[in-house]
């Protein structure tokens, strides 16, 4: 008897992915493209001309690394904070809910709001400052609103939930019983953590540090409420905010807009690259 | 940690767990037990009575509520599992994913900063008494679940620990694949003299593998004996339910005679062999349906009639399912051929009928 002959057909199941695809035609690659398209045609000059300004004028270029310097700290300060406390947080006890819910209340806190009483808690008269002063703990004067560090610490107030929720569901993923076989072969609590959690660990923090990154990277309400935004703060999206509703130039908005989408790129893309490096596969030791 | 030991000793070993509120129950309750060196201890009992909590309290990896642990004069209930080093099969085998078979395996002689030299040697001897050479570079994901047990093996035994603790490490094999490891685990246990204390819940897999079986029902030990006595003469009607006495009929007590007691029901009258005192006018008798014998006993003693209901097919033999007059049901192993509605005389030899108390 002959047997049939499977041939690979079309899935017809895979249309259930129109819907989505077509959202992201609508919402993300139409924009994109638009704005590329924009920033491409300046109202005066070449086709190149709004990136040629853009890196070659002296209140424009700098932005990339006033950016970086403010997000590239915040992202390792989230992530290395993070860490440590959800790797604590594995274990089911009886405070791990409630520590839990306190951790991650932030991020349901708008970045205008934690802005808000930021200026009220750690400003020139916040309590802090009068609570530091009145202890003695620091004489000098203490600032930490409109500069560096209030743009910084509410970064890390509304940036450092979101990690801690991810590198939590992480590290649940790894099969505990892998730490206590390392643990019966003779490995202590440092070299289980080292040889076992962090090298599973290595993509997922990788992921969280991309996220992250973009996050802190487009920074822009507490750049401008807490932070300096004509010098130290003055981050790239607030650089386009100006091009597009202060000069009204969308054109040259666009081009801004675009540098960041590709400095984004570059820093998630050299992360990932990174990423490859590890295992990235089932976080359990065996059949389940 | 010494490798060589006289004894590893448990004395009151117990573990509880809280069960909501202030209520709280023994998982494993006054665990005393004493293994000699080179011993292979089989912890058998049903799932949930208990006996891979003791396992991993006696790898460290739970602290005990009451009871010490020594060997011989060290007390080491309260070390940690890396001061321990005791090697450990785990149900699920726990290979670490991301490294290859071979770091896997030198993992705990790396932590014991073993020199490179020592390390390459162990190894490579090892993979070759648990059969792996040539799997070195492999991801744990790349092995057939067999070969992963494998390695689990060489893992926890390439330490040259004191004492290997397995659980249930066959449990995620095929039937095939199973019988096969399980040899393989003798064979590696004759070959390294190697202590080891081994978890199953298969009476079978206990029977052939160790040299005594501790028996253990609801975290409480019921009988630490070698496998001919457990399977023969077990202490309780818990452990004789457990080790395959299916035939139990609670009966009133005609007669005692020292150890011979003789039960009489409506319709069945059988003599046995009395395990335990028996206090109240009943008792309760317990016989295996591959000691049941289809056809009149000599001179009729312990014989009656029964009513098939139903015949199970097994390959070799078959299993009859069987009401007597009064509906009391019982199962019976023959190799004859019978059909259901038959009816058949049985008996069953006065040796080999066991009678405790009732439960």
């Amino acid at each position: 008897m002959a047997i049939p002959i499977q041939r690979v057909t079309f899935d017809r199941t895979l249309l259930l992915v129109m819907p989505a695809a077509l959202f992201m035609m609508l919402l993300f690659i139409y924009p994109f493209l638009y704005g590329l398209l924009l920033s491409l045609n300046p109202p005066e000059g070449d086709w190149l001309d709004n990136y040629q300004k853009f890196f070659t004028t002296d209140n424009l270029w700098p932005t990339i690394w006033t950016t970086l310097r403010l997000a590239v700290p915040v992202t390792l300060i989230n992530v290395g904070l993070a860490l440590p406390i959800a790797f604590k947080m594995r274990v089911h006890t009886r405070y791990q809910r409630w520590i839990t819910t306190i951790l991650v209340v932030p991020v349901s806190l708008g970045t205008v709001l934690i802005a808000e009483g930021m200026l009220t808690y750690f400003g020139p008269k916040g309590w802090l400052v009068q609570t530091i002063q009145f202890l003695h703990l620091y004489e000098g004067s203490i600032r930490l609103t409109h500069n560096f560090w209030g743009v910084l610490i509410s970064l890390v107030i509304s940036g450092f939930p979101f990690c801690f929720l991810l590198i939590l569901s992480y590290i649940t993923g790894i099969d505990p019983a892998l730490a206590r076989a390392a643990a019966t072969l003779g490995a202590g609590r440092a070299d289980q953590f080292r040889q076992i959690y962090l090298p599973l660990l290595a993509p997922g923090l990788a992921i969280c540090f991309c996220l992250a990154f973009v996050q802190s990277f487009s920074v822009f309400p507490s750049a401008v409420l807490l932070g300096a935004p004509a010098g130290p703060t003055r981050v790239i999206s607030i650089a386009a905010y100006e091009a597009a509703f202060e000069q009204y130039d969308y054109s040259l908005a666009s081009a801004i807009a675009m540098i960041m989408g590709f400095v984004q790129l570059l820093i998630v893309a050299a992360v990932l690259g990174l990423r490859n490096l590890f295992y990235r596969g089932p976080a359990m030791g065996g059949k389940g | 940690m010494n490798n060589d030991f006289k004894e590893l000793r448990l004395d009151g070993v117990t573990r509880r767990f809280n069960a909501g509120g202030k209520a709280s129950f023994n998982a494993v309750s006054g665990l005393t037990l004493t293994i000699k060196q080179g011993e292979f201890i089989a912890l058998l009992g049903p799932s949930g009575c208990g006996k891979s909590t003791a396992l991993n309290l006696i790898a460290g990896l739970l602290p005990l509520s009451e009871g010490g642990i020594w060997l011989d004069d060290e007390r080491i209930d309260a070390l940690p599992p890396e001061k321990r080093g005791f090697g450990m099969v785990f149900q699920n085998y726990a290979l670490f994913p991301h490294m290859s078979v071979m770091r896997n395996i030198d993992f705990g002689l790396r932590m014991r900063r073993t020199p490179a030299a020592e390390i390459a040697t162990r190894v490579a001897n090892v993979l070759k008494l648990v059969q792996l050479v040539g799997q070195e570079n492999k991801l744990p994901g790349q092995l057939s679940g067999g070969q992963q047990q494998r390695v689990a093996i060489a893992r926890a035994i390439v330490i040259e620990p004191p004492l290997v603790l397995m659980d249930e490490p066959l449990s995620n094999l095929d039937a095939k694949l199973r019988l096969e490891t399980r040899s393989e685990i003798r064979r590696i246990h004759r070959e390294l003299g190697s202590t080891t204390i081994y978890v199953t819940h298969d009476q079978e897999e206990a029977m052939s593998l160790a040299d005594r079986i501790l028996v253990m029902i609801d975290g409480v030990v019921q009988q630490i004996a070698t496998p001919e006595e457990i399977y023969s003469q077990p202490a309780n009607l818990a452990v004789a339910s457990f080790m395959g006495y299916r035939n139990m009929l609670e009966l009133a007590v005609e007669r005692q005679d020292g150890e011979r007691v003789t039960l009489a029901g409506p319709d069945v009258r059988i003599t046995g062999t009395r395990k335990l005192p028996l206090t109240n006018g009943h008792a309760c008798i317990a016989m295996r349906p591959e000691e049941m014998v289809v056809g009149d006993g000599p001179d009729g003693a312990n014989t009656f009639s029964v009513h098939i209901d139903g015949v199970e097919y097994c390959g070799r033999d078959s299993l009859l399912d069987v009401t007597t007059g009064a509906g009391f049901r019982m199962h019976v192993r023959t190799n004859q051929r019978f059909a259901a509605g038959e009816t058949v005389r049985v008996h069953v030899p006065v040796e080999r009928v066991l009678v405790y108390p009732p439960a």
